[in-house]
């Protein structure tokens, strides 16, 4: 196990490290001045321009460039934003925890409720219940995330006002309330990007356990279950569900990563102040630094929801052996 | 069941709790405004290269108090037509010389008093390229600022023109010298005063939270006199849409520069507690014609270095009709490179308006006809092809390059409609890579700055056109003198001879305000610098309640 995990995690460094240098390339080589957008209110004049590109190193070499950003990277500096003229790290962190609790909500969501209705879906198969399910996960899978937040907050947040149409806090309550007033604050700010974001993946999530848990209910072993005499319950949740919950924690690591990216849109139209419509932004404005951060930040989810996929096999599933 | 239903109706009860909660702290003289870009450095001199944003600048100008502000005409030019802030008067003493009186009742809002020594600090820190290369740029014609006593500061300017005032009081308001004399730009980048910053403007830094707000409070010892709105929470949203939402819903009172398209205006017009306020802009859209040949700069355009095909493509657009179409009345057509903001097109003749008989003999008389009778313009075989380069970030530009492409057609020219990502169009235009390219400038009010795009020796002059008696016009002009707008006419009169680009809109910006604020004033050089004298009188400032 320890040289399996030792193994592993070297190999997902080495999968960070080319995933870097690509990014890293590839970001040059596209075309787009970085210094463009950032002048389009108020033009720079060309002796700032060529000190904003010698402060950032635009006017050198790509190699040069590569090997400053491994040298900054090796000290755990993520250097500076050219569009915020701050530390890509202080970035992140300020907005990792908008984007962390909107993400791990709809994971949260996602996996209990999507498992849960997919499983009683398969469970009572051909029913009147599992084909209207079937519709509404299908309608929901079909509908994009951004539409779907656009008439939310036109309908819940501007006309009816029941809930804030965009931003994660009210800026008039009082700073000094207290602690389950300002978590109030956010849940009811949560409820409108999270609902958006949850009714796409829960559908997913219900497609995928559903059929899963078709298949494991066909299996021999299930007969012998019920023979046995087993409660119903307990061959479904304790038997079948067990093996059925396999593919549906691959696709949990698939999902890690969508904690950070998924939500560009949904951020855009909820004011939701996390790291995805940072990224975005940096990808319009072309600024490196913020965005090598941000895509350090996702490749390092990637391996790491990879990572926890095959760990929680090992842990989860007898038949797999490490080695 | 129990235990959800349960934490469900304790979460909605405390939802609706936190709701009330927020609603009952606002009062009428709260004002919320949603805008579109954060201000993470509103400090004077420090708002440099990649910062130099709008955003913080009209932060800044709530924070910190200029010398004094242009006058309702918005004119730059000459000593008179502006309105004292922190100088209560100034006096010219010669041609170069010009002494500024402080006002002694002008305070920081830690209680010290506004000296000379801090007009003199804050210069000395504007007039460093090394601190600000920005603004020592644009200061570069002031020679010395000087203090005598404590109340009086003599700039000293390196030659007589009419803008001195102007340079002296619009591009820096004073720092407070007292807790920031000695510190090195570094030291000041880490200080405190970087996040609680010290003013001596109407209003006082509160907090920021990183990506959603900044709060200002009242400044209650403002010498001009304190605020009516006592407090500001400024929002960002970068989405247009999710900042309309915010007006619409109630949680925000005020937003600048709505965007298109007309059913976003629309939309906010048919809410009834909503006024929508135009306000001219500092922008200007045009279709630019490269003169040099893209594919190599040295040479001149095989087809726009003639002044004749320029001046047909102008006579061929109707301009005013593409405007109305995609910003009703929110844009003008502008005679010449003039934003609205700009004094100088005040009195400016109209428009040229669409010509095509005038615009296909002018083609005639440089070789370019149907030849073949195909419907189509062409010269020695040569089809007249032209393309359009146009950022897909903007969408009234988007929108008119299509009608000018149309429009274009029905004279025979064809154009080839090419949108790029705004980094990509930037260094595309650059590098003088496009035909024509729909470029958007955004202007000071200062008309001198239009000598950097229409200069020979401008330095964002990109398409290369060069005239010297433009040049000549526009060096007379800025140094001053009785006929300064006359001059500036002239210049502008030539321009549009010349047809260097295709004038296409000048708009203006509209603001969206709650009706409960009266005497509400936007200025159209930085958005909410007079929202310290707007009062609150509409009938739910009554029915509010009072802080």
């Amino acid at each position: 196990m320890g040289r399996w995990l030792a193994g592993r995690i070297l190999q997902a460094l080495v999968t960070l490290v080319i995933a870097l240098v690509l990014l890293f390339v590839l970001m040059r080589l596209a075309p787009g001045d970085p210094l463009a957008g950032l002048s389009e209110d108020r033009p720079l004049s060309p002796a700032e321009v060529a000190s904003v590109r010698a402060l950032y190193r635009l006017d050198q070499p790509i190699t040069t460039q590569l090997a400053a950003f491994v040298s900054h990277l090796a000290r755990g500096d993520l250097e500076t934003s050219i569009q915020y003229g701050r530390p890509v790290s202080a970035l992140l962190a300020e907005r990792l925890p908008a984007t962390l609790l909107l993400g791990g909500t709809v994971l949260l969501l996602n996996f209990t409720i999507g498992i849960w209705l997919g499983a009683r879906q398969a469970v009572r198969r051909g029913g009147a219940g599992d084909e209207l399910l079937t519709t509404l996960s299908l309608a929901g899978y079909a509908t994009p995330s951004f539409w779907l937040g656009l008439v939310l907050v036109w309908l819940i947040g501007v006309r009816w006002r029941l809930l804030p149409a965009a931003g994660m806090h009210d800026p008039l309550l009082d700073p000094g309330a207290g602690f389950l007033a300002r978590a109030g604050d956010v849940l009811r700010h949560l409820v409108l990007p999270a609902l958006t974001l949850s009714v796409v993946s829960i559908a997913g999530t219900m497609r995928h356990q559903r059929s899963a848990m078709l298949e494991a209910l066909r299996l021999p072993y299930i007969v012998t279950a019920r023979a046995k005499g087993l409660s119903e319950a307990a061959v479904t949740w304790r038997h079948a569900w067990r093996n059925a919950f396999f593919p549906v924690l691959t696709l949990f690591g698939l999902w890690l990563p969508v904690l950070v990216t998924g939500a560009v849109f949904v951020e855009s139209v909820f004011a939701w102040p996390g790291l995805g419509s940072l990224a975005f932004q940096a990808v319009g404005y072309r600024d490196y630094p913020l965005l090598m951060g941000a895509s350090l930040l996702v490749a390092v989810l990637v391996v790491l929801g990879s990572l926890l996929t095959d760990l929680a096999y090992a842990v989860l599933d007898p038949r797999v052996r490490l080695s | 069941m129990r235990l959800p239903a349960r934490v469900s109706g304790f979460a909605i009860a405390l939802c609706w709790a936190t709701q009330a909660a927020a609603q009952a702290a606002r009062g009428p003289a709260t004002i919320v405004i949603v805008t579109g870009a954060p201000a993470p450095v509103p400090i004077p001199t420090l708002m440099e290269g990649t910062q130099a944003a709008v955003a913080n600048y009209e932060i800044a100008d709530q924070l910190f108090l200029h010398l004094a502000g242009l006058g309702p005409t918005l004119t730059t030019a000459g000593d008179r037509d502006f309105v004292p802030l922190l100088a209560r008067r100034w006096v010219r003493r010669d041609s170069v010389t010009v002494a500024f009186e402080l006002d002694p009742r002008a305070t920081w809002q830690d209680g010290a008093p506004v000296t000379a020594r801090d007009v003199v600090f804050t210069f000395e820190r504007a007039r460093d390229p090394a601190i600000a290369p920005r603004t020592a740029g644009v200061l570069r014609r002031i020679m010395a600022v000087t203090a005598e006593g404590d109340r009086r500061v003599v700039f000293r300017f390196s030659y007589p023109y009419a803008e001195q005032v102007y340079d002296a009081v619009f591009h820096v308001a004073p720092l407070p010298a007292h807790l920031l004399a000695g510190l090195s730009q570094e030291e000041l980048r880490r200080s405190p005063f970087l996040t609680r910053p010290v003013g001596s403007g109407p209003y006082r830094w509160v907090r920021s939270v990183a990506g959603e707000y900044i709060e200002l409070a009242a400044n209650e010892h403002f010498f001009l006199g304190p605020p009516a709105i006592r407090r500001v929470i400024v929002r960002v949203a970068a989405d247009p849409d999710a900042r309309i939402n915010l007006l619409l819903s109630g949680e925000a009172d005020a937003m600048d520069n709505v965007p298109p398209p007309l059913a976003n205006l629309r939309r906010l017009g048919a809410d009834r507690d909503v006024r929508l306020i135009p306000v001219p802009s500092p922008t200007l859209g045009y279709l630019l014609f490269n003169q040099r040949d893209p594919r190599d700069t040295s040479r001149p355009h095989p087809v726009l270095a003639d002044p004749n095909v320029r001046r047909a493509i102008v006579l061929a657009l109707d301009r005013a009709r593409m405007v109305r179409a995609v910003l009703g009345d929110y844009a003008k057509v502008p005679y010449g490179p003039v934003p609205a903001i700009l004094w100088i097109g005040h009195q400016a003749p109209p428009p040229l308006g669409q010509d095509l008989y005038r615009a296909r003999h002018l083609l005639a008389g440089a070789g370019w006809a149907d030849h073949d009778g195909d419907g189509m313009i062409d010269r020695a075989g040569q089809p007249l092809h032209l393309t359009l380069s146009l950022p897909v970030t903007s969408g009234i530009r988007r929108e008119l390059g299509l009608l000018v492409q149309e429009q274009l057609r029905q004279l025979g020219v064809t154009v080839d409609v090419q949108q790029y990502d705004y980094p990509v169009f930037s260094e595309r235009r650059t590098a003088g890579r496009f035909d024509i390219d729909f470029s958007g400038a955004s202007m000071d009010p200062s008309p001198s700055g239009l000598a950097n795009s229409w200069s020979c020796g401008g330095a964002g002059n990109v398409a290369h056109y060069c005239d010297p008696v433009v040049d000549s016009l526009f060096e007379r002009a800025s140094r001053g003198g009785a006929n300064v707008a006359d001059l500036w006419r002239a210049a502008l009169i030539r321009i549009e001879e010349d047809a260097p680009a295709a004038f296409m809109y000048a708009p203006l910006y509209v603001y969206a305000v709650n009706r409960r604020f009266t005497n509400v004033t936007i200025r159209p050089e930085s958005s909410w610098l007079a929202l310290w004298q707007w009062t609150m009188g509409g009938a739910q400032a009554r029915k509010g309640t009072g802080d």
